[in-house]
């Protein structure tokens, strides 16, 4: 299992580096001078040409690319036009946001997913089957930034039980921050009122983005639970008298884990990607939204930043997951 | 002292696609007590649907429509989930064909056994014990069936046992709950001959000691016979025959089961020999093929190697039919692939016509294969499904000749004339013919550019035994209507006999008997060929003959 | 060995084809068993329809290429504007139809740029393995390790904001996914008896390739193609939300809602409607989709 996961590690590194490298390619495929794109509208030749030397980019492109990935290493991306600060230092102060959104939905896409899933194929084609097939798919098909209109329509407008947008109310200070994650938080700091109102303020955005990835899961839950209970060493199971549940819910659910395992590390990434959409609509001070406000500005390191960090937790996501396929299929473990 | 299991009239219907399906037609059977009763078939007979149907796990979509099953006076009918927690592995159990696919691969052994007898004593109402103490159990079931170090193998998962230690875990599972009737459903197929024999012995001392009522179900009327007292012959949903196996064994009263019984190759007979002896005649040329120190070492990661052929060699006369006869592991098919170099051998000489094979450039070798060709063993697979017969047929004449399409049809038709399958199945898709028609169809395929030698690899063993038979006459007429050389590779050792005038026997990459087969068959040299013969022996028609009789 | 008498005619065309005609009997009956399929082909259906004739039926086709009425601006849904007026006074029915033909080609542009680059280079890792395939797979990983929408995020925000930029994007988001699909199942079909069978018989990689290995692949890329169509749209639309997409007046569905927004909650109607009409679009072509994946199914055919 060590030099299973120390394999891992070192690809995670591996692909790090190639997205790194990526990330330089796409910087430089925009038409035009990269220095004048920089400088702006309004500069003077001369500022165009300062920025050109004090960016380097007057170096071959293979300089500039060891310098950009040296920058890396040590934790440099640039500083973002519009408010001049380090890149690193903004990513910083909004990674807990996006993560504690990211790990709500995620947990709720899971814990729904999974359940319906497995219950949706003991009880194949009941009411109860249909109704929960026709929920998957459109949750899969529903464009995240309507659904979060609506609901904002709905909740917060309409009914006034929720609030519109935000992650915390500007008049109260938010909790001590330990973990960065304002659940967490509130609670360490036996604040029960900080609690219930970061919950009032996470569940919409939550909810809207973790849609598609819990009729997703649902959706390949629950055609693989079907195939396995069709297999033969469930039928061979059930012929020697173990009970319904024992057989689906260790049985066959621990064979079926391992195609939904492969999808909720899909999912995440798609998740991650989503929080755009979900954070604009939403107000959430997080990655997403920083990234789309950059890019709206054409203020392009932070988008890039962005890119680097959402793509490390996704590639962490995605290592795990295949950790702990090794730990459901002992045929894996004594392979690697 | 009602009978332990009475189905009377029973009949079931599946709707298909293509309309309603007849699987099981007015069965009628009654078994004592400690009786030990088999069904034969083919593939399509019923009989598997009509014992899992007794356990209540037959097809989901079939409709019963007429008569009874009963168990003991239970109707088995009309069981809701609880009546089947009583019955299932507690007096009713069953063992499988493919171990693998019917162990979990991702719950250990143990686990699994230890679950078993714990359903039982929950359906029996005692209390489940602990997990400890299952396993103790669990154990103790591992050493009746004759797995040695028990405790080991509760630890273990399935991927990581034999095929013949799975399917005894298999039957230790079957038995947890001393059920009263034991079904095994073609326990034994998918194992290999020695193996085979190994097992149905186990049955056979399990059956005594626990004083079991057995249905035995398979296409191998030998298997069959080593353990059934009776039997009924099964075909197309209806017991076309029921009796004493003594009985239908020596006058089968049905034109199916004589047709069946003629079918299987005799084992122990030596008047085909003698036909077959009086074929080859001395050869006056060389060899047409000769085989000189061929290896074959393939690499399975890790920086471990393992040999699958070690140094053979072997010659094979024009017009002879030469066997290579082995079990799983043995070597013979991949000897088979590299003669035509789809597998490269790693050292050794291949000299096919007097000229060096092995040493051949891609375009030289592209040349050679016009003589010689292959009929793969599964032929649901060697044909790929999206080609019509008629592409399939015509694929090696575009790839080797520059003939027009015109011509190209003629000569496919001509094909189909030689394999005796109607010129209309050129426009047809393999999944709409039959096991049988779907291997013409390769032989086809493989004389379509006049080869001077054919490599067999295996090539009835995934068909019926009646189709078998008519397969393995028609390629010995081919044989010398067209004066061709073959390479038969086979684990069957009747159907070697049968049909090879010369045979290798080998035995992990290395030859271990190559001579004439009869003299193989009746003065082996070597104790391993000995066990072989031995075991393809024992669950032959013909020992089940004799047991018959002596009994 | 009899000779059959050659003179016979050619058998007719049903004849022929038969086994042809009753696996399109077979697909359109599994088909119709399914009721969610059947509402996909419908909506997916109806969506080609409108875009095909969009401008034609359209009440108020002017509107859809930026006609002002101010007079009429933010209307509420009425019997003359069935989904009510935008804020330049344009009725939002007529720019939502000819939207669908902006989408679909949107859909289509994207799903088959990556297809066609895609599926070759599957093909061509998974049969020749080695040295090629790691280097394809280890290229193709690297893409896939970057979320989708975050590095279409990126492309867009380098090249700049715009439709064709838009398709650009996500054509590099989504070729991966075919490779990795192609890649998969030629591996499996490598491995079949029929493949060797056409090695022993004299075929070369390039007969094998073009004759075996691609139309054993077709159904699965079909499937998604057809399931891809939606999500593209679906993931235009977003950039399109975004800003990023396609610009003004363009009827761009997801551009129409980034401008509601703005506009709301009291002139809801306006993007309601937009969003309703994407949901639809991308229900109807997952529905397909997978009742298309159901008639593929070889498990289905013994039915």
């Amino acid at each position: 299992m060590l030099t299973f996961t120390l394999k891992r590690l070192l690809a995670l590194v591996g692909t790090m580096l190639g997205v790194a490298i990526l990330t330089f390619f796409i910087s430089n495929i925009a038409p035009g001078d990269p220095a004048r794109l920089v400088a702006g509208q309004n500069a003077t030749e001369d500022m165009v040409e300062t920025i050109r030397v004090e960016y380097g980019l007057d170096k071959p492109l293979l300089t500039q690319l060891s310098i950009y990935l040296g920058n890396l290493a040590q934790g440099d991306l640039g500083k973002s036009i519009v408010s001049t600060r380090d890149v690193t230092q903004e990513l910083a102060s909004r990674i807990p946001a996006t993560l504690e959104l990211v790990f709500c939905a995620m947990g709720l896409g899971i814990i729904f997913g999974v359940t319906l899933g497995v219950l949706s194929a003991v009880w194949r084609d009941s009411w109860f089957d249909q109704a929960v097939r026709i929920f998957s798919i459109s949750g899969v098909a529903i464009p995240a930034f309507w659904l979060g209109i609506l609901m904002q329509l709905y909740f917060s407008v309409h009914m006034g039980w929720l609030p519109v947008s935000g992650r915390f109310p500007l008049v109260m200070a938010p909790p001590e921050s330990v973990t960065g994650f304002y659940l967490i938080d509130s609670l360490l700091e036996g604040s029960l009122t900080k609690f219930w109102t970061s919950l009032s303020y996470i569940i919409l955005p939550a909810i809207v983005l973790s849609l598609p990835c819990l009729a997703s899961i649902l959706r390949v839950n629950r055609s693989e639970m079907i195939e396995v209970l069709q297999s033969d060493h469930i039928v061979a199971a059930r012929a020697h008298g173990l009970s319904q549940w024992r057989v689906i819910c260790y049985y066959a659910l621990k064979n079926a884990l391992i195609p939904t395992l492969a999808i909720i590390g899909l999912r995440f990434g798609w998740m991650l990607g989503s929080t755009v959409l979900v954070e604009t609509v939403f107000d959430w001070p997080g990655l997403g939204l920083y990234a789309v406000s950059s890019a709206l500005s054409s203020d392009f390191k932070p988008v890039i930043g962005v890119t680097l960090v959402i793509t490390f937790f996704f590639v962490l996501i995605n290592m795990i997951v295949d950790l702990a396929y090794a730990w459901v299929d002992p045929r894996l473990r004594s392979a690697k | 002292m009602t009978s332990i299991l009475d189905v009377q009239d029973f009949s079931l219907d599946i709707d298909t696609f293509d309309g309603t399906l007849h699987v099981l037609r007015d069965i009628s059977l009654t078994l004592e007590r400690g009786d030990k009763f088999g069904i034969v078939g083919e593939s399509g007979s019923g009989k598997s649907v009509l014992v899992r149907t007794m356990l209540g796990i037959g097809p989901s979509n079939a409709r019963h429509v007429g008569g009874t099953m009963s168990f003991d006076g239970i109707d088995l009918t009309c069981l809701d989930a609880k009546g089947w927690r009583k019955v299932r592995g507690v007096r009713i159990s069953m063992i499988f064909q493919d171990p693998m696919t019917y162990l979990n691969p991702l719950v250990a052994i143990g686990t699994q056994i230890s679950d078993v007898i714990a359903a039982h004593r929950k359906a029996a109402g005692e209390d489940t014990g602990s997990k400890a103490e299952r396993l103790k159990v669990a154990a103790s079931l591992l050493t009746q069936v004759d797995i040695p170090d028990p405790e080991r193998v509760l630890k273990q998962y399935a991927f990581q046992l034999s095929g013949g230690m799975r399917q005894r875990v298999l039957i230790s599972m079957a038995l947890a709950g001393q059920p009263d009737i034991l079904i095994a459903d073609e326990p034994t197929t998918a194992l290999d001959v020695t193996v085979q024999a190994q097992v149905l012995d186990l049955i056979n001392e399990l059956a005594e000691r626990l004083n079991l009522t057995v249905i035995f179900i398979s296409h191998d009327i030998g298997a069959v016979a080593t353990v059934a007292t009776r039997c009924a012959v099964m075909r197309q949903g209806e017991i076309v025959e029921q009796g004493d196996i003594l009985d239908v064994l020596s006058a089968p009263k049905h034109s199916y089961t004589r047709e069946l019984l003629d079918a299987i190759p005799e084992f122990g007979s030596s008047e085909q020999a003698a036909e077959t002896g009086a074929a080859s005649e001395a050869p006056t040329d060389g060899p047409i093929l000769s085989i000189k120190d061929l290896s074959k070492q393939f690499d399975i990661g890790g920086g471990k190697t393992v040999d699958a052929v070690k140094n053979v060699s072997f010659d094979v006369q024009q017009n002879e039919i030469l066997g290579i006869v082995g079990e799983s592991g043995s070597g013979k098919s991949t000897i088979a692939r590299m003669v035509l170099r789809l597998i490269e051998p790693t050292n050794g000489n291949i000299i096919f016509q007097d000229r060096d094979v092995t040493a051949f450039s891609p375009a030289e070798m592209l040349a050679a294969r016009k003589d010689m060709q292959m009929v793969f063993q599964n032929p649901h697979s060697a044909l790929d499904g999206r080609h019509s017969i008629g592409d399939a047929i015509g694929e090696p004449l575009r790839l080797n000749t520059s003939i027009s399409r015109y011509e190209r049809e003629k000569r496919v038709d001509e094909l189909l004339d030689i394999v005796q399958l109607p010129q209309l199945f050129k426009y047809r898709y393999p999944h709409e013919l039959s096991g049988g028609q779907k291997q013409r169809v390769c032989i086809a395929r493989s004389i379509a550019l006049n080869p001077k030698l054919l490599v067999l690899d295996e090539p009835t063993s995934a068909l019926d035994v009646s189709v078998q038979a008519k397969v393995l006459d028609f390629l010995k007429e081919l044989q010398s209507e067209m004066n061709l050389t073959y390479l038969f590779i086979s684990h069957d050792l009747a159907v070697v006999r049968a049909l090879c005038d010369r045979c290798i026997v080998m035995r992990k990459g290395e030859i271990v008997e190559n001579g004439m087969t009869e003299d193989i068959f009746r003065n082996p040299n070597q104790a391993y060929t000995q066990a072989l013969i031995e075991s393809g022996r024992k669950t032959s028609k013909d020992a089940a003959m004799q047991a018959a009789h002596a009994g | 060995m009899s000779q059959q008498d050659t003179s016979l005619e050619r058998p007719g065309f049903r004849e022929r084809h038969a086994s042809q005609i009753r696996m399109w009997r077979l697909y359109i009956h599994t088909l119709r068993k399914s009721f969610t399929s059947m509402l996909g082909l419908v909506i997916v259906a109806f969506f080609l329809f409108l875009a095909a004739f969009g401008p034609q039926i359209a009440p108020y086709p002017e509107d859809a290429a930026g006609a002002i009425h101010m007079s009429q601006r933010l209307m509420p849904p009425s019997a003359e504007h069935w989904f009510g007026t935008d804020e330049m006074g344009a009725d939002i029915l007529s720019r939502i139809i000819v939207g669908a033909r902006i989408s679909l080609w949107i859909g289509l542009l994207i799903t088959g740029i990556a297809a066609l680059i895609g599926v070759p280079l599957g093909i061509i890792a998974g049969y020749r393995g080695g040295w090629t395939r790691a280097v394809i797979m280890r290229l193709t990983d690297l893409f896939l390790s970057v979320p989708g929408l975050v590095l279409a995020l990126a492309i867009v925000a380098s090249l700049g904001p715009g439709i064709t930029n838009c398709v650009i994007a996500l054509a590099l988001v989504w070729w991966p996914g075919y490779v990795r699909l192609v890649e998969a199942k030629t591996l499996s079909v490598k491995e079949e008896l029929f493949v060797e069978s056409a090695r022993s018989i004299g075929a070369k990689t390039p007969w094998i390739l073009w004759h075996h290995i691609l139309p054993n692949c077709l159904s699965p890329v079909i499937v998604k193609i057809s399931l891809d169509i939606g999500m593209a749209i679906l993931a235009a639309a977003s950039l399109g939300f975004i800003g990023l997409g396609a610009r003004p007046p363009s009827p761009e569905w997801g551009a129409m809602i980034s401008v509601a927004r703005s506009y709301m909650p009291d002139w809801w109607w306006y993007s309601f409607f937009p969003g309703m009409a994407i949901f639809l679009t991308v229900l109807g072509f997952n529905l397909l989709g997978d009742g298309l994946r159901d008639i593929f199914d070889p498990r289905s055919r013994d039915r």
